[in-house]
């Protein structure tokens, strides 16, 4: 909303925001990241939620419209300047003990020991790309700040990362910077985390873990590369805990997964990035945040019609309030995954299935009744006001056609749009018959596939390296 | 802080400084600000390293000599009220930040003008600055809540033009321990506790909420309590109840006051000489806005007064109906004949009968009556007027 109201003000007409008091810190944090600091901002007491409405009515009365007048009518001091060191300034000197108490005082840190960021790593790491250390690889919010293959190295040097790990890092801050994910979004209270997955002749080339314990930190490149990200998030774009990352919980980083490439080829399923759009056998990142996800432990059956309703099963009941970016919040913007080990890969695809097929599978039984899907977007939370039927909010505009086939209450109803919006990916131990399913966070973190640019030299590196 | 490291590495000339200037919710510092304006007043030739500093929560100076090269880095960042300041490095604030429930980052206001956070940690970067022991920042943090009030009006007693300051009136039983004075020279130096706490406040209202003296605020003279000023109530040999009591607190409670005072006035004698000097030019701005006003008493005094049958309330009584202006006089104060336009007085003043004397303020109440000082038949007291708006006396509950 602070982003409508920064258009506003942009084009002259005078803006009011209001806010919950709990959010008033991140508001002014996001105002700064959009240019205007002193964006105004109308208080309200608490949270709206949990008061009456004469409770609400009266704060409003004495508190909210006062500082509506006030924004409107007032006049705004101008923007202030923060200065920050310059890129490749030296900003400390001292032991590895000393960086590292020094850059987490400094909120730079993620708690854990981190490699100082020296001149020397950094210009390893930018050896492994050909892009200039200064070139744009996009702005992010809230902080507004530019990302480029300095501030890249500097964090991925901090995660622990190998220099030849640069071009990952590098595809990894163009994919954050692409406005359909949303980055913006990453201090959202809902806390999700977002999830890499890899996919190319890297994963084997840089001693990416794919087989057993795939989303277990354990591996230098899965893990350093899921600390990277959430390094870049604090130092790149500027969600800082108790600021402006309001994630109520929260969650450790993800490490990434990286697909058993060998395996989707011999069942001719093409890669998540491919299925995504890119070239076949192309290295490429796909991120996309999830709000949580389970074990499916021990899907049982020869066939895929025996093993894919236990699964289409447990991504529906993955879903619960994220269904509004399915119908409510953000039409179709909803894309459930399910990673599949091996073994059921097979098992399924020696069933005659596509990759394809699986979606329109899940597509068809993924699926939950009607008044659940109203409760958990509705009654239960709220995100809908106005309790409105699935078929009312279809013909708003605010649904897919399908969630209205009939006026059943207890009609079942897909948890996505479109068949296509579930992904998939083929990973972990290869002989356990055990899958995950991730809950989306939807257009807060939508899909976005990003390939990887190696170095014209990449090949000679290696050898030297 | 990272496990495995520790936070004792001061030796080596090395100081971990938290940076107690403030920082507003958009990250910007008011020292931002404060540039602009030390320039314009001409006064960066002696705050010539105003600004420069890194934007950073902390800072690492090393090999220096001693703390006098960080004092004097910051006297020239205008950090400072001119006395040498104690290092905030992290090893001293920790056992401030252990002294109070609040948690370090928790921002317990915007502090006007400049709308600087007084985090719990920046607070106690300034309470380490001003010399304030660990014990002494449960009263500090009290006192920044209250100077936050609305009531309190800290935008106007930053900018005015007037010399108004915050006086903090400490009333409990830990005052003794706490050292905080209740005694002979109790408006006075020589005890820890109100000076430093006094200090603190000042400095938090300085580098936190960016009233730099002559860049900001632009009292004309400013007072001697701009340094800092915090005291006891006595608590013994006090005839009457405590204050806190009196403000509904238990007398086992411990409470700090923080009123708005224009400046202290000493007065030699006893009521008499009080009310003369209550119904004169002194009290112009309760006059024109209403307003809290205090008289400290002497325990000797207060004494004498319960011995003739005078309570507290008799005593405000007593200086409210005699501590009046002539109109006589009233029609020749500056502030009469040169600012406030006739209908803009407040409406107890105007409803005064033609040819009576003027009350200060508007009702007996409005003047408050506080025990302190020495025990001693020379009686000496003193009179605290008040300016702005709206009428400040601030008593809360210290939570230890």
């Amino acid at each position: 909303m602070l982003r409508v109201s920064a258009v506003a003000e942009q084009a002259g007409i005078p803006s009011a925001s209001l806010v919950c008091e709990g959010f008033i810190g991140q508001a002014s944090t996001t105002a700064a990241g959009l240019g205007l600091p002193n964006l105004p901002l109308a208080r309200l007491a608490g949270h709206v939620d949990t008061q009456s409405m004469d409770a609400l009515t009266e704060d409003v009365r004495t508190q909210t419209v006062a500082d509506v007048i006030e924004n409107l009518l007032g006049e705004q001091s101008v923007a202030a300047v923060t200065n920050e060191p310059s890129p490749g300034d030296v900003v400390f000197n001292g032991s590895f003990e000393e960086v590292n108490r020094f850059f987490y005082e400094n909120g730079w840190s993620d708690g854990l020991p981190l490699i100082p960021p020296t001149r020397e790593r950094i210009d390893r790491f930018l050896q492994f790309t050909d892009s200039a250390p200064d070139a744009d690889l996009g702005t992010v919010l809230p902080d507004n700040r530019r990302l480029t293959p300095m501030v890249v190295a500097a964090n991925g040097v901090m995660a622990g990362c190998r220099p030849e790990y640069m071009p990952i890092l590098e595809a990894l801050a163009r994919a954050m910077a692409n406005p359909d994910y949303g980055v913006e979004h990453s201090g959202n209270t809902p806390g999700a985390e977002t999830l890499i997955t890899l996919n190319g002749p890297l994963i084997r080339e840089l001693e990416f873990n794919f087989e057993q314990g795939a989303l277990r930190d354990g591996f230098q490149a899965n893990t350093t590369v899921g600390r990277f990200w959430r390094l870049l998030l604090l130092n790149g774009a500027g969600f800082r805990l108790h600021h402006n990352d309001k994630g109520t919980y929260g969650n450790t980083f993800r490490v990434v997964l990286a697909e058993n490439e060998a395996v989707l080829d011999e069942i001719g399923w093409p890669a998540l990035a491919t299925d995504r759009g890119a070239a076949r056998g192309q290295n490429a990142v796909t991120i996309a945040r999830f709000t949580g996800g389970d074990v499916l432990a021990s899907a049982y059956g020869t066939t895929a019609e025996e093993i894919l309703p236990y699964l289409a099963d447990g991504l529906a009941k993955q879903h619960g309030w994220e269904l509004v970016f399915t119908a409510g919040l953000a039409v179709g913007t909803l894309c459930p995954m399910l990673i599949l080990s091996p073994v059921l890969a097979r098992t399924i695809a020696r069933s005659g299935y596509s990759r394809d097929d699986v979606k329109q599978y899940l597509y068809q039984h993924a699926r939950v009744p009607a008044n659940a899907f109203e409760r958990y977007i509705g009654e239960w939370t709220n995100l809908v006001p106005g309790r409105r039927t699935l078929n009312e909010l279809v013909a708003e505009g605010r649904g897919p056609a399908v969630l209205a086939e009939s006026d059943a209450p207890d009609r079942l109803v897909p948890i996505v749009a479109r068949p296509e919006d579930f992904m998939l990916a083929v990973s972990g131990d290869p002989l356990r018959t055990n899958a995950y399913v991730f809950a989306h966070n939807g257009m807060l973190g939508y899909p976005v596939t990003q390939t990887i640019a190696l170095p014209d030299n990449w090949a000679s590196l290696r050898r030297s390296g | 802080m990272a496990p495995g490291c520790s936070r004792i590495q001061m030796s080596g000339g090395t100081y971990w400084l938290l940076t107690p200037s403030g920082q507003r919710a958009d990250g910007g510092y008011v020292d931002d600000t404060l540039v602009s304006r030390a320039d314009e007043r001409g006064l960066l030739g002696r705050l010539h390293r105003a600004g420069k500093f890194p934007r950073q929560r902390v800072e690492v100076v090393r090999n220096v000599a001693d703390e006098q090269t960080i004092n004097e880095t910051y006297y020239r960042r205008g950090w400072t009220d001119g006395l040498p300041v104690v290092a905030p490095t992290l090893e001293r604030i920790e056992p401030l930040l252990q002294t109070v429930r609040a948690g370090r980052a928790e921002v317990l206001a915007e502090l006007d003008p400049l709308r600087g956070q007084a985090s719990v940690e920046k607070v106690a970067a300034n309470a380490v600055m001003a010399g304030c022991e660990p014990e002494h920042f449960p009263v500090l943090l009290n006192a920044v809540r209250a100077i936050a009030a609305p009531e309190f009006n800290l935008r106007g007693v930053q900018t005015t033009d007037e010399n108004v300051t915050p006086v903090l009136i400490y009333s409990g039983p830990n005052a003794a321990a706490l050292e905080i004075n209740d005694s002979f020279g109790a408006l006075g130096p020589g005890w820890r506790g109100g000076a430093a706490i006094g200090r603190a406040l000042r400095l938090v209202m300085q580098n936190i909420g960016g009233g730099w003296p002559a860049a900001v605020s632009l009292a004309g003279l400013a007072q001697p309590a701009r340094i800092g000023l915090c005291f006891a109530e006595r608590e013994d040999g006090n005839p009457w109840n405590a204050l806190r009591v009196d403000e509904g607190f238990a007398p086992d409670d411990d409470t700090l006051t923080v009123m708005r005072a224009e400046t202290v006035i000493n007065v030699t004698g006893g009521l008499t000489e009080l009310a003369s000097v209550i119904g004169s030019s002194a009290s112009a701005f309760s006059m024109a806005y209403g307003g809290e006003v205090a008289v400290v008493l002497s325990p000797y005094t207060a004494r004498q007064l319960d011995a003739r049958g005078f309570s507290k309330a008799d005593v405000q009584r007593w200086l409210h109906a005699h501590g009046r202006m002539p109109q006589a006089v009233f029609e020749e104060q500056w502030l009469k004949r040169e600012i406030v336009a006739a209908g803009r007085w407040p409406d107890w003043l105007t409803a005064v009968p033609t040819g009576s004397p003027l009350p200060v303020v508007e009702r007996p109440e409005n003047i408050r009556v506080i025990v302190s000082g020495g025990d001693l038949p020379i009686a000496q007291q003193a009179y605290l007027p008040t300016w702005g708006f709206p009428p400040c006396w601030l008593t809360r509950r210290i939570e230890f």
